[in-house]
């Protein structure tokens, strides 16, 4: 081959010396020298690379990598000639799969091997199967946001999951082994990385939450977005290097076929995005949301922390009335005669107790009153006294469809039941204040089941009462504890501590101990659901605001001299005033017939139906993350249930790409 | 067992001397409940009149008729399901015995007991003569491991509770009598149980009404003291709904057609492609072709989430308990309407809730604009179902036009229902293809039996040159008058209820039939489909003009059919073994409308015959004190 001599040590071949770095991309990494024709093919550089090392190690992940042209040389068959490589190009020789730290959805840190050299859509697919997260195409990696240095002594050593030993075989589908994929199961280590993975994780420290970086304006929304990095090009060649942080996130907000029984990491992970988007006040909510969404977050965290992770095995979700009818049934069954069966199905069990009431009325100040009061079914009767309790009750209030609202101080030791009664008349108020826990949890407790039109036969009842009675031991513990006054870790990783719940704006706005009452009303609607219906439930409600699923660029539209906002949604495109936020204008992917990028002048320029075009130059982020999105989400539209999990790959690079001449 | 049959010759003469109270008097206060265990006369009252002797009073002879035979349904359930549990005994004994007897091989022996009493349960009773016998699904087959003996008595009891608890619900149904207003200001009394939904008690009412069954039809409630009105969505639970009404109300529930239940699915670009000014909204409703509206519901309504319509605008809101109304910007958010507070943002932090979802229904307001010194006649009310009376609790808001109005109240719904919206118009959609598709054959059955009458002619034309014979056809025609006697032949006219597949061989008319469709579009939809499979049997009825006897015996059948879908196809449709003749088999089902009841009576089990005798001789008595 290559470097044919004469006796005097001429070489009378067209060979030359080729000087390859062992390494990646080390300027002092040790190198090897070869001599080359043009006509050497790099399969056959490659193996004299490895014979001039000559040392004993699996070479079979390397590659070389030329640095000047950003290009790894992965045509093994291809010469260097056509190439075009000649002795000046500065080549590496290292392995094409790095180790990289991501930050994924959860904020945790997880340090794995990912592709440096196939294009980044197929980088992160591979990531995404390591991870088990379906569908990958609606992930993309971002630059980590630079630092700002004089923080850094503070910041804690955070633990770092590693998975960089794992290896998934190529092509198959993974197994679940243990409930979980097999490669997960090889050690500890990867177990618990697992469970981070598939867990969500606590609320995080409110004070920490505080110190968070938040969007104040539209303006800040637009520079997350810059950070994208490009589908079709290698993180390589992004000038991404070994070791460097990443962020892994959901990118598109249209998630496909999502399926608790199938995803439990993506599910969890899109939780995981949802919530930090809210508690960061990336997507706006209004009070009665934010509500909402702290009430699942107590409720999510509640479930994972006392391991309930495993779904109540096929059994609860599936009993209907009936069921559960006729399991109370044969419960009552067991202990009494055949004879009384009927009987014992229609004893319902009533409550009765002297409570003091309070019916606030116009032009009186009057207070509480203690009364006899009698609970049957759905129905609140109150008498004078015990002794008239045959009579006729004061007063009969049927409970069915009234609103019951927790008035509650435990410090205060006030135990108060607000409700609100329909009647034709219109609603009537009134307040019962019990004198203890248990009594204001046995009341509480039916009162709720009464509005939904349940009585304390119901099976659920005496669940519904160690809830409320949990809920009150948490107030006591931890409730207390406001932003001013941090306690000790051991009581707020005990007690409810509102603050981690909700974004930092309610944080100046409520104290806690009027957040959690709050949060308290908001979760009896949602005390019922399993981990994955809560979280599927919280996805929902995020999905449902009005501002969900927008990504914000800063653009300038052609015959436009002020700056505007562009926002992408998964259907339609947005043009924003960036002073007011005002919507001016709405299209829609649906009516789109064509978008074109002119590189030369960072111009995106869109035809819809009607004639109707728009263009504008992309300031804040590149026009390739605009040109991307606006592919993505029309590749995203193309996915169809049939197809199961295939991706069209071609596609998706044919929607994004197209800017290699850039 | 014996107890079993004993309670129900209790039931039928309860049953009896009610009736015999009823045809007589009308002055009974409530509707005897059939069965007399439990006291239920609380439970059934009635709805759209002042009491219950006004609405008996009220009910015209029809309308009695088919009360009546709305209530002899329940009882004839009420016996079914007894025999039914009576099978099931006998069932579980068999179940019980088997295994110790042939307890050879565990599974397979059990496997093999298990399939010998699913099989005698079928033919333990006589056959069935009620092709659509409300027979309860058999019980699921056992398990094929071998259950232990406790784990067999375990069942037995779960099977013991399940019929008890099935009776005590029974038992518990409650019904009431309502009254509803067709839109050409005459009345329909029915019968409405507790289970039923308001698309239950419109598939009824297009029985009744012979209306063209499309999906703008809905029942409307009306609040002519609050001056509000709003449909019942599908899916709500109609006597749930009445039972807030007060017993003094004036309220009343209409049958009509409203466009505006499904205009977001209709045109679903008139509200989720809104915010661009009016001009281009009316441009793009004319625009949007089917395809781009469905792919815009498929987003809206199909995802993992629901889209709420985004929409916000200045409204007029009543002020509590005052005169007077405010303009306040309003917007519409999936968890409840906001507005914004004055010198606020509307930006969603800043928002102030108005109200949520949860507890309220929207009304339409009706002539506000009188009643309340509103600003427009474009009004919807919020308010608690239970609410009745004018109250401080109840909102009311008022919109510059009636696009806006319209807009907000179908936002709203969309909001608080959901999904569940669209599924009931998908199901609605379903119901009204259905509906065509029977009328259109309706009217091809209606010239088939006519033509052999037009002589030659026709016969030219069949391609397997049979003359057509007018013998014959006259006696199918008077066959089909016969039947439409009370007193009918039962052969012929209980061959049409049974389906083509028995009917008697008419090669001429078949073959007319075959020349003038392709077969395939009579058949009825296939079994098991059961939605598809029950309208046949059901559709008949609404273009009855038989005499109560057959419209009795037709409900005793038919009406409980929505509640039994899951259950196997009547024997009727099944391929008998033999196979009849390809032309008979291919020849459409004679107008069935007219012949569905007849043949009952006179094939019915022995404890049916008896029953409908003696219910005869009640409506006959009935109608002497009538005359």
């Amino acid at each position: 081959m290559a470097g044919m001599k004469t006796a005097s040590g001429d070489y009378i071949d067209s060979s030359w010396e080729l000087r390859v770095f062992v390494g990646e991309e080390d300027p002092e990494a040790e190198s090897v020298t070869l001599r080359v024709t043009g006509e050497s093919h790099i399969g056959g550089v490659l193996l004299k690379i490895v014979e001039e090392i000559n040392r004993k190690q699996d070479w079979s992940d390397h590659a070389i990598w030329w640095e000047q042209k950003r290009q790894w040389l992965l045509q093994t068959h291809w010469t260097l000639d056509k190439y075009g490589i000649l002795a000046d190009a500065r080549l590496f020789f290292g392995p094409q799969h790095r180790p990289v730290i991501l930050r994924l959805p959860n904020r945790r840190a997880l340090r794995l091997r990912a592709s440096f050299s196939k294009p980044l859509f197929q980088a992160v697919a591979a990531i995404c199967r390591l991870l088990s997260i379906r569908h990958p195409e609606e992930l993309s990696l971002l630059r980590a946001p630079e630092k700002k240095k004089k923080k850094k002594e503070k910041e804690p050593e955070e633990e770092v999951y590693d998975l960089t030993q794992v290896v998934l075989a190529g092509g198959v589908a993974p197994v679940l082994f243990r409930g979980m994929p097999a490669h997960f199961s090889d050690s500890a280590q990867a177990e618990a990385c697992y469970h981070m993975l598939s867990r969500p994780q606590p609320p995080p420290d409110p004070l920490l939450l505080q110190h968070l970086p938040r969007p104040s304006s539209l303006l800040d929304k637009t520079q997350l977005h810059s950070r994208w990095l490009d589908s079709s090009r290698c993180l390589m060649q992004q000038g991404v290097k070994a070791g460097d942080m990443l962020w892994l996130r959901f990118k598109y907000y249209s998630f496909f076929d999502l399926d608790p029984k199938t995803d439990p990491v993506r599910l969890t992970q899109l939780y995981e995005q949802a919530r930090w988007d809210l508690l960061l006040e990336e997507t706006d909510c209004t009070e009665e949301e934010m509500m909402v969404f702290a009430a699942l977050q107590y409720h999510v965290n509640k479930l994972s922390q006392s391991g309930e992770v495993g779904e109540p095995a096929g059994t609860d979700p599936g009993l209907d009335d009936l069921d559960a009818a006729l399991s109370n049934l044969e419960v009552k069954l067991e202990g009494s005669a055949p004879t009384d069966v009927l009987d014992s199905l229609t004893a319902i069990p009533e409550l009765k107790d002297h409570l003091r009431i309070f019916r606030p009325r116009k032009l009186t100040l009057k207070g509480y009153r203690q009364y006899w009061v009698v609970f049957k079914e759905t129905t609140l009767s109150y008498y004078k006294s015990q002794d008239e309790a045959p009579g006729d009750p004061i007063q009969q209030l049927n409970l069915k469809g009234c609103e019951v609202v927790p008035d509650v101080n435990v410090s205060g030791q006030k135990f108060c039941i607000k409700l609100l009664v329909p009647s034709p008349e219109g609603m009537s108020e009134i307040y019962l204040r019990c004198q203890d826990e248990q009594q204001y949890a046995r009341w509480m407790a039916g009162c709720r089941l009464a509005s939904k039109g349940r009585t304390m036969a119901d099976s659920s009842y005496t669940s519904e009462v160690q809830a409320i009675l949990a809920f009150l031991s948490l107030q006591r513990t931890g409730g207390g504890g406001s932003g001013n006054h941090p306690q000790g870790p051991d009581a707020s990783a005990e007690g409810l501590n509102p603050y981690g719940l909700v974004a930092p704006r309610f944080q100046r706005k409520f104290k806690a101990k009027q957040l959690t009452p709050r949060i308290l009303e908001a979760h009896q609607n949602v005390a019922q659901l399993s981990l994955t219906e809560a979280q599927l439930r919280f996805i929902q409600a995020w999905q449902s605001l009005p501002d969900f699923g927008i990504s914000y660029v800063m653009v300038r539209f052609k015959g436009s001299r002020k700056d505007e906002i562009l926002g992408i949604a998964n259907n339609r495109l947005i043009r924003i005033d960036l002073a007011v936020g005002d919507v001016v204008k709405t299209w829609r992917f649906s009516n789109m017939r064509q978008w074109n990028v002119n590189w030369d002048i960072r111009q995106v320029a869109i035809e819809f139906d009607e004639h109707i075009n728009v263009a504008f130059s992309c300031v804040s982020a590149s026009c390739r993350i605009v040109h991307e999105y606006i592919g993505g989400y029309i590749f995203l539209s193309t996915r169809e249930r049939a197809r199961g999990e295939e991706l069209d790959e071609d596609l998706f690079l044919q929607l994004t790409g197209g800017h290699e001449a850039f | 067992m014996g107890e079993s049959s004993d309670d129900i010759d209790q039931m039928f003469s309860t049953l009896l001397g009610e009736m015999d109270l009823l045809t007589q008097s009308l002055g009974v206060d409530t509707l005897p409940p059939p069965d007399p265990k439990p006291p239920r006369a609380e439970f059934n009252y009635s709805v759209g009149f002042k009491d219950l002797n006004e609405s008996l009073n009220a009910l015209e002879d029809q309308d009695l008729d088919a009360l009546m035979a709305d209530l002899v349904a329940d009882i004839s359930e009420a016996e079914q399901r007894t025999i039914q549990a009576q099978k099931e005994s006998l069932q579980n004994q068999h179940h019980s015995a088997s295994p110790e007897a042939s307890n050879f091989s565990g599974a397979g022996s059990l496997g093999y007991g298990a399939n010998v009493a699913a099989a005698r349960v079928d033919d333990l009773p006589p056959p069935p003569a009620d092709p659509v016998l409300d027979l309860p699904l058999p019980p699921p087959p056992p398990p094929p491991e071998p259950l232990s003996r406790e784990e067999e008595e375990a069942q037995a009891k779960a099977d013991k509770i399940k019929l008890a608890l099935e009776k005590l619900k029974e038992a518990k149904v409650k019904k009431l009598v309502v009254k509803v207003h067709m839109d050409d200001n005459s009345t329909k009394s029915l019968m409405v149980d507790e289970r039923q939904l308001a698309r239950d008690v419109l598939d009824n009412l297009f029985e009744k009404t012979h209306c063209d069954c499309n999906v703008d039809w809905c029942l409307y409630e009306i609040y002519p003291e609050l001056q509000i009105e709003r449909f019942f969505e599908d899916h709500e639970n109609v006597v749930e709904v009445l039972s807030d009404w007060t017993r003094d109300t004036e309220n009343r529930v209409l049958f009509l057609e409203k466009e505006e239940k499904y205009a977001v699915f209709k045109n679903p670009q008139n509200f989720y492609l809104n915010n661009k000014g009016k001009k281009e909204g009316k441009e793009t409703n004319e625009k949007m072709n089917a395809k781009n509206k469905e792919s815009l519901l498929e987003e809206s309504f199909c995802g993992t989430s629901i889209i709420v319509p985004e929409l916000e605008g200045a409204l007029y809101l009543k002020e509590d308990g005052k005169k007077s109304w405010k303009r306040r910007y309003f917007l519409l958010r999936a968890s409840g309407i906001y507005y914004v507070p004055k010198g606020k943002t509307k930006t969603s932090r800043d928002l102030a809730c108005f109200i949520q979802f949860e507890n309220v229904n929207i009304y339409y307001g009706i002539q506000c604009k009188m009643k309340y010194k509103a600003p427009t006649d474009y009004c919807f009310v919020l308010k608690h179902p239970q609410i009745q009376k004018e109250s401080q609790y109840i909102k009311y808001l008022c919109c510059d036009d009636a696009r806006t109005l319209n807009q907000w109240v179908m936002g709203i719904r969309i909001a608080k229902y959901g999904k569940t919206l669209y599924d009931n118009y998908q199901r609605a959609m379903a119901r009204a293809g259905l509906a065509s598709r029977w009328i259109s054959m309706g009217t091809v059955n209606a010239v088939t039996p006519a033509q052999p009458c037009t002589g030659l002619k026709t016969g030219a034309s069949q391609p397997n040159g049979q003359v057509p014979q007018a013998a014959p056809a006259a006696s199918a025609a008077a066959a089909l008058g016969d039947a439409q006697r009370p007193a009918p032949g039962p052969g012929p006219a209980r061959a049409a209820v049974l389906g083509h597949r028995l009917q008697p061989v008419r090669p001429p008319a078949g073959a007319a039939a075959a020349t003038s469709r392709p077969a395939d579009d009579f058949l009825p939809p296939p079994p098991p489909a059961a939605w598809d499979a029950e309208l046949p049997r059901r559709r008949p009825r609404s273009r009855r003009l038989a005499p109560l006897r057959a419209a009795a015996a037709a409900r005793a059948r038919g009406d409980r059919a929505p509640r039994c879908r899951r259950r196997a196809a009547p024997p009727a449709l099944r391929p008998e073994p033999a196979g009849p003749p390809p032309a008979a088999a291919r020849r459409p089902p004679v107008p069935p409308k007219r012949l569905d009841g007849p043949g009952l009576p006179a094939a019915g089990g022995s404890g049916e015959q008896d029953f409908m005798s003696d219910l005869m001789k009640a409506l006959q008595k009935k109608r002497g004190n009538v005359s």
